[in-house]
């Protein structure tokens, strides 16, 4: 990888990016939590009223068969309850091991192996992918790139959540099904006045909003694209300095990052135009008496019977021509 | 790291105490139902039929009643307990993860979304060519109506063929392309032609004693190669006199050791897409991973700067406040900074070389014009201003 994240910097990272990854779980354990709850005061208030009418008919002498019918009412509810009561529970605790799986996967990125931190890396870049083209309203490309990157568990949730066609505005996909299912993808929920699936109205406000914030995808290039790249070598009008590697240099992020601040550099960092190496004590850079500069080693790599062609203009000079430069 | 333990515990605690309360509710409504099933039988089968109750049976009644009601009432408070332990998760992600990232991101600066959105797009596609998830490429342009021409694809396509086949072990098309751009991958001062040549010969050696033959006249394809790697030809030819012995046993054992598959894949992609005048990392992901590097640091500074009420710092318009750090792979392009004005140099305010080999910028080395004549800062030289040599890196 062209960039490099230390362990700290990854946690940095982490705890800036992963807000949704979270906290989307946790909203469904929540609401599951409150659904469960009602469920069980709801049988609870059923069972206790067969037994209070219970209650009452003992207190009045009955004869053995209204108990015995009534007991059948009270065994009714009582199993009611118990399914009831299991389920919702069954239902919290899937919510619970799903917030924990996602915490599990999100450990990964600091584990021993090199391998295991950059295919995390790499999930993460396809994690935000997917989030961005669903937010694009891009729905099968999401499912192709989740299920090609393995960041998917189960289609059958990602189809119950379908999306609303492209045309309605950005926020408000309908996405209240999706989080549910899936181990990996940090889904944010629908944002305000967008159609859902919910009877529970709470829930919309409760889930994130569809901040920009969110859509981290965009947010990256902001801040990346200028500390890759410098007004003048990037734009200038005949290309001449590209490099095929600059990120900035390349065609789409190029416009993509005009408009951006640029990268702050107190100190130089001086790169030959020949062989991409840094020019430093052990490299000298070397002047040509064109005023191009390049290192002292390329120099010696392109000198041919005691000459060299400058790359850029083609001028040919000797040698000993080349003048050192001293950078502070 | 410790963010996610934080959270963890708790979703830990939450788990365990789903767990209790689901096996005790279970187990205690269980028991309430055979007790209640073993009074209904009792009663049922005593063939009181239209006889009033008895007192002690009554009495029997009641209580279980009152049984009934308790342990329902408590199954129903204690899970309301749990809901602490359930909002414990909630508060510990927010302590621990930051919900909002907008504020160092200004959105004005793009003056038509919907460009910008599209401009979006075309550079995940590269990024899916370049990573060789075609069918998801494919699907995005028709769901986005890009149009994306051929020439722009045929390189990725060709570039994800030949390196399928290699990670199966073809070496078929690689050798192919490595023929027909020979003369380029030479001027590059690439050895990939060699190498696959050379892997495919330890591939017939490892066949065995019976692939000498064949290895040997292979070995002819080394010919061309004999200046530029001749030393590596001498330990092949080597081996072969340890074929019948077994290579694995011999000191040439090395040769059959994998990773010169994985080290072909790289220097396969490597030169290909210098040769296509590609970077091998695409670059929405080079800009992705700085952006994860950059936007923590950022967000820090501008915690600092509305704590120290600064505002005025940082603009979102020239320049970021803070230096970040990518690495050295991340120097693309030179950067000069004048060291008196510590300025970084433009267009219109040049790196100029003194005559004593000292570089400052020009609107430094106009600042310390002294009387039509200059003196150098670092080292005391005088010299003309005019002598000064505008320098590009």
């Amino acid at each position: 990888m062209a960039v490099q994240e230390s362990a700290a910097q990854l946690s940095m990272t982490l705890k800036v990016q992963e807000y949704p990854t979270l906290k989307v779980p946790y909203e469904t354990l929540n609401k599951r939590f409150r659904a469960a709850q009602k469920n069980i005061d709801r049988e609870t208030s059923h069972v206790t009223m067969v037994v209070a009418e219970l209650e009452k008919t003992l207190s009045s002498c009955p004869a053995v068969d209204s108990v015995v019918s009534l007991l059948d009412g009270v065994v009714e509810k009582l199993s009611v309850l118990k399914r009831k009561a299991v389920e919702s529970i069954q239902a919290e605790g899937e919510s619970a091991r799903l917030c924990k799986r996602r915490i599990e996967h999100l450990k990964e990125h600091s584990s021993d192996q090199p391998a295991a931190a950059s295919v995390w890396k790499r999930k993460r870049m396809d994690r935000m992918m997917v989030e961005h083209l669903l937010r694009c309203g891009y729905y099968n490309t999401a499912v192709k790139l989740a299920r090609q990157s393995g960041i998917e568990t189960r289609e059958k949730a990602l189809q119950s959540g379908r999306r609303k066609p492209a045309g309605r505005g950005p926020p408000g996909h309908g996405h209240a099904g999706i989080p549910a299912g899936h181990a990996h993808l940090p889904l944010q929920g629908p944002a305000g006045p967008g159609p859902v699936a919910d009877a529970d109205p709470a829930v919309p406000v409760r889930q994130l909003p569809a901040a920009p914030a969110g859509e981290q995808l965009r947010v990256h290039p902001h801040p990346a694209g200028r500390p890759l790249g410098h007004k003048d070598t990037c734009y200038k009008e005949d290309g001449s300095s590209r490099s095929p590697d600059c990120p900035v240099c390349s065609r789409s992020l190029n416009k993509l990052a005009q408009p951006l601040p640029m990268a702050h550099c107190a100190n130089s960092r001086l790169v030959c135009k020949i062989s991409g190496d840094v020019m430093n004590e052990n490299n000298p850079p070397m002047m040509l008496p064109n005023g191009y500069v390049y290192g002292y080693n390329s120099l010696l790599s392109i000198r041919q019977d005691d000459k060299v062609v400058c790359p850029r203009t083609k001028e040919v000079f000797h040698f000993s021509q080349a003048e050192k430069v001293y950078i502070m | 790291m410790e963010q996610c333990a934080s959270v963890e515990r708790e979703v830990d605690k939450v788990l365990q105490k789903f767990l209790t309360y689901g096996q005790h509710c279970e187990q205690s409504l269980e028991e309430l139902l055979h007790y209640v099933g073993q009074l209904r039988a009792e009663l049922a089968s005593a063939a009181l039929q239209g006889t009033p109750l008895s007192a002690t049976l009554s009495l029997v009644m009641s209580q279980c009643c009152r049984k009934i009601k308790d342990t329902v009432q408590k199954l129903a408070s204690d899970h309301k307990d749990i809901h602490s332990s359930v909002s414990r998760v909630g508060k510990a992600i927010d302590r621990n993860f930051d919900s909002e990232i907008c504020g160092v991101v200004s959105d004005t600066v793009w003056d038509s979304r919907e460009k910008q959105q599209q401009i979006l797009q075309m550079a995940i596609l590269e990024h899916l060519y370049q990573q060789g998830m075609l069918s998801v490429a494919e699907e995005l342009c028709q769901e986005s109506t890009l149009n994306v021409d051929l020439d722009f694809k045929q390189p990725f396509l060709e570039l994800n063929r030949i390196l399928e086949a290699l990670h199966e072990q073809d070496l078929g098309p690689a050798l192919e392309w490595a023929v027909s751009h020979r003369q380029r991958l030479l001027e590059l001062n690439s050895s990939l032609e060699f190498k696959l040549h050379r892997l495919h010969f330890i591939r017939l050696l490892a066949g065995g004693p019976e692939k000498q033959l064949e290895a040997l006249s292979y070995a002819r394809h080394f010919q061309p190669f004999a200046r530029l790697h001749q030393r590596e030809i001498q330990v092949m030819m080597g081996s072969l006199v340890y074929l019948r012995l077994g290579l694995e046993k011999s000191p040439y054992c090395h040769l059959l050791d994998n990773s010169h598959w994985a080290e072909i894949c790289e220097t396969f992609t490597r030169d290909a897409c210098s040769l296509l005048g590609l970077s091998v990392e695409s670059p929405l992901s080079v800009s992705f991973a700085s952006g994860c590097v950059a936007l923590p640091v950022l967000m820090n500074i501008k915690a600092v700067i509305e704590q120290r009420q600064c505002t005025g710092v940082w603009s979102h318009k020239d320049e970021l406040p803070i230096e970040i750090e990518l690495g050295m792979k991340c120097w693309y392009h030179s950067v000069f900074a004048c060291p008196i004005l510590r300025q970084q140099t433009s267009d219109s305010n040049p790196p100029i070389k003194l005559i004593c080999g000292h570089v400052i910028s020009r609107d430094a080395l106009n600042k310390l014009i002294n009387g039509g004549k200059l003196k150098c800062p670092y080292c005391p030289m005088e010299q003309n201003p005019a002598d000064g040599k505008r320098i590009i890196f």
